[in-house]
């Protein structure tokens, strides 16, 4: 056993906080704030020159084939600043989808743009009160002719303006398959939804959209299967970015709970508030520990069933409830936009509503415990 | 990166396992006992603890020239952890504490007198800091000890002594010099535990077994007793509590737990529904799971920083793992006590109790996890401190 990472990870490592310092400050977080595109241009095209579009993608399509262990430490980085870049959705699960499913069209059409930066591909998955299992996918795709019409409504549609193509789970007589759509094509009307974190995330309503039966992705009936394994491996890497998310929020409240006084003394000697702080520490460093454990039992090809669902539960919970003492701790002033501290508060309990609410992981982590 | 033992830590490991199937004892292993079994307190239990000494897995972590074998840290977790799986007696205080501890700073009389007893499991300790006014506040400790001819005279009263009944020496510490500041006036000290001026009584306690208070009557100790240099003491005891943290509070209680609490809900019904098919058993479950993996991630996080036993102790991972495990091994019972319902307060060893009443008794014995070796408070406040840099804050 040893948790020590390799040199080259370390490199990794610091290359992307370096370029995240000099490329996405939190100035650059906050004007892109409610942005209609939603990622910064400069740092989207520095992401995509260093290879980090490219790290989960085959050498035979661009890519440098990293695993996910090396992609949870850029996760943590993009957590700690904040990042807002469609990262996760194109290089990550559509990367993954197209890889996994695709044909050899798709793979060529796709992959090589998505791993320099240059194409931009995003899920629409969920709809209006509906589940996120795959009960909840109910956007049909009626085939006519060699082709499938789609009509329906999707919801948290990230940076949907920007993409070049949708992936779309819909309901086929086969079952779930998912499709590529262009969101320029006629009848796809897209409405941008403000949202707690301030992200870039789109209503699509589809009326009638026509695509060719090449635009499936995968054997039919098999999209649902395809789209949890993405999801399944992706969700470790927002754990990750939780991680450093909360890392950060606390690296800066325990700075000012250093300066910050009140009867006399800094607010870190007063032991309530220490506490806070220790707890939240404690939580960071357990998630940290085991998202490395995930990530690495992928790397392996071993099964992450379990450990997926556990370190996404465990590490938005955590980013959640250490933003919330955070703000206590920086207390009025963090009530304020001006103070960086509601940057992290916001988006924290964001990230934990997001792909697979708690109540759906929770319910994954039991099947496996429970009924296997 | 790797989070798989290596090939020979998993010989040992595969070793040990097959070597406790072999020997397997229910008069030595009662894992019913929770934390307390431990103790080395039975003629049985005693009988096994030389059986792993002929093994050669006592004091594998200290040097060669003291008749360890010089391996990593991670060879007595392995260790420790298969042995409190089965509610075997551990290698604790002797191996660890006081081993360690004379090790760096005993006198040559003193190695050889104990080191080589400890390695052949001939000597049992017992552990004298606490004191009625020393809890938390362990540098308070207030038995006193005045320098006579040849030695010193230790007068006072120690608390929470779990093996003063059967143990054979006390591991003491006592004020040497109480006009210099606190942490500066303590002294290590030990004592046979047969010594007329030590009185022991028993105290009962919510769990199954008994700990105990000692008064200190005259009790002469030659110079030659005296551990290290005189008012160190408070500095050797912190030093060992981050090792007390590693070997006194393993996992695989807390994990047992979580397996048994899960083996419940897999098998138990009401009114003829399982209770897997409840949507709010199935919660608990995967949160205390979770937590579970939690827990462990944080062992080895602990166990890898401190595989190398010269370097610098992992005060921070022990603190964050010994507050973790701790409040998730109670929380364990709390969770399997709701999930049981009114069935669940039945006594340890009635029929009609689920599971027997396991998680009866461990709801009583684990109160004791986050106070002994250290309270959660106490840990947050090393965490604040010493990891995340924050002043002093009480």
């Amino acid at each position: 056993m040893d948790l020590e990472f390799s040199e080259e990870q370390r490199l990794v490592r610091d290359m992307t906080r370096a370029v995240l310092a000099e490329h996405c400050p939190l100035e650059v977080v906050r004007r892109m704030e409610d942005d209609p595109t939603g990622y910064p241009a400069g740092l989207w095209k520095q992401i995509g020159e260093l290879g980090l579009a490219g790290m989960l993608i085959p050498e035979a399509h661009g890519g440098s084939a990293q695993s996910l262990l090396d992609a949870a430490l850029v996760y943590e980085e993009l957590g700690r600043a904040l990042a807002p870049t469609p990262h996760f959705v194109s290089c990550v699960l559509a990367a993954r989808i197209l890889l996994e499913a695709g044909n050899e069209e798709q793979r060529s059409e796709w992959l090589a743009r998505i791993g320099s930066g240059e194409a931009i591909l995003t899920p629409a998955w969920l709809e209006p009160d509906r589940s996120d299992g795959p009960s909840g996918v109910a956007l049909a795709a009626r085939p006519d002719g060699g082709d499938f019409v789609l009509s329906g409504t999707k919801r948290h549609v990230p940076f949907a303006r920007a993409a070049d193509r949708l992936i779309v789970l819909a309901r086929t007589p086969a079952g779930i398959d998912l499709f590529l759509v262009d969101p320029n094509a006629p009848g796809v009307r897209l409405a941008q939804q403000l949202t707690l974190g301030s992200d870039c995330q789109y209503r699509v309503d589809l009326r009638e959209v026509r695509v060719p039966a090449s635009a499936r992705i995968g054997a039919p009936g098999t999209g649902w299967e395809t789209w949890s394994a993405a999801l399944r491996a992706g969700i470790v890497l927002l754990a990750a970015q939780a991680i450093g998310g909360a890392e950060r929020a606390l690296e800066i409240t325990v700075e000012y709970a250093k300066t910050r006084k009140q009867f006399d003394k800094p607010l870190g000697a007063f032991q309530s508030l220490a506490h806070y702080m220790a707890d939240a520490s404690t939580r960071i460093e357990g998630g940290r520990t085991l998202v490395y454990e995930a990530a690495w039992n992928h790397a392996q090809g071993r099964s992450i069933a379990k450990l997926a669902p556990m370190v996404k539960l465990f590490a938005c919970e955590t980013y959640r409830d250490c933003t919330r003492v955070c703000q206590q701790i920086w207390g009025g002033v963090g009530f304020t936009i001006e103070y960086d501290i509601q940057l992290f508060f916001r988006r924290a309990e964001q990230l934990h509503l997001s792909w697979w609410s708690p109540a759906s992981l929770e319910e994954l982590i039991a099947a496996q415990d429970l009924d296997a | 990166m790797d989070f798989d033992l290596t090939p020979d830590e998993q010989a040992f490991s595969d070793e040990v396992d097959a070597w406790l199937a072999e020997n397997h004892d229910p008069a030595v292993m009662d894992p019913t006992r929770e934390n307390f079994a431990q103790l080395v307190d039975t003629p049985e239990r005693r009988a096994f603890m030389k059986k792993l000494a002929a093994k050669g897995w006592l004091g594998m972590t200290w040097p060669k020239e003291y008749g360890g074998q010089e391996t990593h840290g991670i060879y007595e977790f392995i260790l420790n952890e298969a042995l409190s799986r089965v509610g075997a007696p551990q290698i604790g205080k002797g191996v660890g504490i006081i081993g360690k501890t004379l090790i760096r700073h005993g006198s040559e009389k003193q190695k050889r007198e104990f080191l080589p007893k400890i390695l052949a499991a001939e000597v049992e300790f017992a552990l004298g800091y606490s004191e009625p006014q020393a809890g938390s506040d362990a540098a308070n400790m207030q038995l006193k000890a005045v320098k006579v001819d040849g030695g010193w005279v230790l007068n006072g009263q120690k608390i929470w002594t779990t093996s003063a009944h059967f143990a054979d020496w006390y591991w003491v510490g006592a004020r040497t010099d109480p006009e210099k500041p606190k942490h500066d006036g303590i002294s290590l000290f030990l004592i046979p535990m047969d010594n007329p001026g030590l009185e022991i009584q028993s105290m009962p306690t919510i769990a199954k077994d008994t700990t105990n208070q000692v008064f200190f009557t005259d009790v002469f100790v030659p110079d030659d007793y005296l551990v290290g240099e005189r008012g160190r003491g408070f500095q050797y005891i912190s030093e060992a509590l981050d090792l007390e943290r590693f070997t006194l509070y393993t996992l695989s209680p807390v994990a047992e737990r979580t397996r048994l609490l899960i083996e419940y809900v897999r098998s138990a019904s009401r009114d003829g529904v399982p209770l897997r098919k409840d949507p709010r058993i199935r919660a608990r479950i995967a949160r205390i799971s979770t937590d579970t993996a939690v827990a462990q991630a944080l062992s080895k996080r602990f166990v890898c920083a401190a595989k190398d036993v010269h370097g610098k102790p992992p005060t921070a991972e022990a603190s964050q793992y010994k507050l973790f495990s701790t409040e998730l091994g109670q929380r364990v019972c709390r969770e399997a006590l709701d999930v049981m319902g009114a069935a669940g307060q039945l006594r340890e060893g009635q029929d009609e109790a689920p599971l027997r009443g396991r998680f009866e008794h461990a709801y009583r014995a684990t109160a004791i996890d986050t106070l002994g070796g250290g309270s959660s408070e106490v840990q947050k406040n090393i965490i604040a401190r010493r990891h995340l840099g924050l002043p002093k804050n009480f």
